[in-house]
């Protein structure tokens, strides 16, 4: 017989960090050893309640523990926001692709974030940096809500600013609390000189307006539609391809996905919905 | 493979019965549904003309099931069964359905149980219903593959043909049941399967298109026809969960008294909050568009990814659909707006 992949493994949620006023990061100790690939989801349980898919925002390196950033949205992530330290939880996985961090080797990657999309960002923040010569460069450009918004604050503002090959700009839909940087959509503070876009491959991950208008302005700088990579965020229930509802198109986003070029699904209905 | 002669069903049935679970068609109204075969109680059986008016994804994906459970994992215990009267769409339906949950990446392992425990017997139709559009999407009044024997009636009595190792073997170890099958039997067979291919081909002269399907519908992305059919759609699901293909599914968490469970229940694609993500961003929020996507899901995508069509003509959501919706009309409809733009 086929091993179950509906049975999630247990793990714990051993610490639970405030990031924004709608974010929380929790820390999941899997009671296994648990591998992913950046980029790639797990489907997160709260025995009883349900489940619902989220990408690690920790390193891949990290096995023993992961982070899962989770902004409050809807029913399951309000359940989420509301545990403790000490909850059990369940988890699957990890599923879909991840990203093709191989293929960036040797390239400058141009990574554009919004909200809570810098989640699965930091990621592959932590893995590009990690073997930060492999890379020509990392440039970041990230948007926020508001100042308080953004999250992973410490670093962002901090350590990350101070990594040699990493170019890290900010910015917010509405200056508060002093904010003395730029005030704008995320698509403000991206420039056709940021990156060598014949060298180059780009990251988008956010919501889903945001990547829609972030991608249109790579296209518009020139960027190939097979170097744009998106994270798309769709509604993944079994995560294994069978249950139907993620589909874009024939590719189900919770297999083939979460990470598309653009090429590959620029074409079918609907993809910023 | 090899066919052989019998003359009248019981005795196979009551053979096939005596070790295992059958289920067979029974007329309810002017459909079949299937019943338990009871060798006891059973009188000489009717075989269907037409597929039965359920699908047989009910014996293979349940409308409800234990996935998961915190005591440990759900492990399926399925007992070998016995399913007679399935139509050549009833065989590709299944098709269908291994190539989603027999995926090798990641099997079902309850389909796989139940898949392997399933005994298939499969039988000619002789009668076309009036939904029924099989030889539009590849389909055959006869079986064509994915059966253990395959019935075919004859004047006398019945042609029985294995259709697999397990077919074969039944037929071997029950040897008193069968005589050998003539040249003119089968030729009668074949004079039968021609009659009714040739009823099919007239019943659906209108539904024979210049272009393929899947270019019709693929061509569709922009047309007004599917708001105008979903006028009358009532939202039932009916269409969906009568379909023997459509094998949409939801998890969903509970709470019992001394454990927590994950269940797999049936899902609509024509549901509202299907899509639904959370924060409330849904990419088929209208109607119209929910049912654009189930087309495109079977005539294109299905065949994009799997080389199948995911539409096997059985017209079974014809039948159910409460709102009058004919999906033969739509596509007939299409096809009209693809000779339209050329």
């Amino acid at each position: 017989m086929s091993k179950n992949p509906y049975h999630p493994i247990n793990g714990e949620i051993i610490d639970i960090i405030d990031e924004s006023p709608t974010i929380k990061t929790f820390v999941v100790v899997p009671e296994e050893e648990f591998k992913f690939k950046t980029g790639q989801f797990v489907e997160l349980t709260l025995p009883g309640e349900g489940e619902a898919p989220f990408t690690p925002s920790s390193s891949p390196a990290e096995t023993k523990q992961m982070d899962i950033s989770i902004m409050k949205a809807g029913r399951m992530t309000g359940l989420l926001h509301e545990c403790k330290k000490g909850q059990e939880v369940g988890i699957r996985g990890p599923y879909g692709n991840g990203y093709p961090v191989d293929d960036f080797v040797g390239k400058e990657v141009y990574i554009v974030g919004g909200g809570v999309g810098l989640a699965p960002i930091r990621s592959l923040f932590l893995t590009l940096v990690d073997k930060i010569k492999d890379f020509k460069s990392v440039v970041c450009r990230y948007g926020a809500r508001t100042p308080a918004d953004f999250i992973y604050k410490k670093t962002l503002f901090g350590a990350w600013q101070e990594i040699k090959g990493v170019d890290i700009k900010l910015t917010v839909d509405e200056a508060k609390d002093g904010w003395d940087g730029n005030v704008g959509v995320v698509t403000t503070i991206l420039s056709e000189k940021d990156v060598n876009i014949k060298n180059s491959v780009a990251v988008v991950c956010g919501p889903p307006i945001m990547m829609k208008f972030a991608t249109l302005k790579l296209l518009e700088f020139g960027f190939p539609a097979s170097k744009i990579y998106l994270s798309m965020e769709k509604n993944m229930s079994c995560g294994i391809g069978k249950c139907g509802h993620c589909m874009i198109g024939k590719y189900y986003v919770c297999k083939e996905g979460p990470v598309f070029t653009y090429d590959q699904i620029k074409n079918y209905p609907k993809i910023w919905a | 493979m090899e066919s052989v002669f019998i003359n009248k069903l019981k005795p196979l049935l009551d053979a096939i019965s005596e070790k295992i679970e059958l289920y067979v068609p029974k007329k309810a109204g002017e459909h079949y549904v299937y019943n338990r075969y009871d060798a006891a109680v059973a009188t000489e059986v009717e075989l269907n003309n037409i597929r039965p008016c359920t699908p047989i994804k009910e014996f293979l994906q349940p409308g409800c099931e234990l996935a998961s459970i915190s005591t440990g994992p759900a492990e399926p215990d399925i007992k070998p069964f016995a399913v007679f009267g399935l139509k050549d769409c009833d065989l590709r339906s299944i098709a269908v359905l291994d190539k989603v949950f027999l995926d090798e990446e990641f099997k079902d392992p309850f389909y796989e149980a139940r898949r392997e425990s399933m005994f298939i017997i499969s039988s000619d139709c002789f009668e076309p219903g009036e939904s029924c559009f099989c030889n539009i999407m590849d389909g055959e009044p006869f079986a064509q593959s994915g059966f253990d024997l395959n019935i075919s009636k004859v004047n006398e009595g019945f042609i029985v043909e294995a259709g697999s190792e397990k077919g074969k073997d039944f037929i071997e170890k029950h040897p008193s049941l069968f005589t050998d099958v003539s040249k003119a039997l089968l030729s009668e067979r074949d004079e039968n399967r021609a009659k009714t291919q040739k009823q099919l081909e007239e019943n659906n002269s209108k539904l024979k298109f210049d272009t393929p399907i899947k270019e019709i519908v693929e061509n569709s992305e922009e047309s007004e026809v599917y708001d105008d059919e979903v006028k009358t759609c009532i939202e039932c699901q009916a269409c969906t969960r009568i379909c023997p293909t459509c094998h949409c599914f939801y998890l969903y968490d509970v709470k019992q008294k001394d454990y927590f469970a994950k269940m797999k229940m049936w899902d609509s694609c024509m549901r509202m909050a299907y899509a639904t993500v959370a924060g409330g961003a849904n990419p088929h929020k209208i109607l119209g568009d929910r049912m654009k996507h189930r087309l495109m899901h079977k005539f294109v995508y299905f065949l994009d990814r799997y080389g199948l069509n995911m539409c096997v003509g059985c017209g079974r959501c014809v039948d159910a659909d409460a709102g009058g919706i004919d999906l033969r009309e739509i596509l007939k409809r299409l096809s009209k707006e693809v000779k339209v733009s050329k």
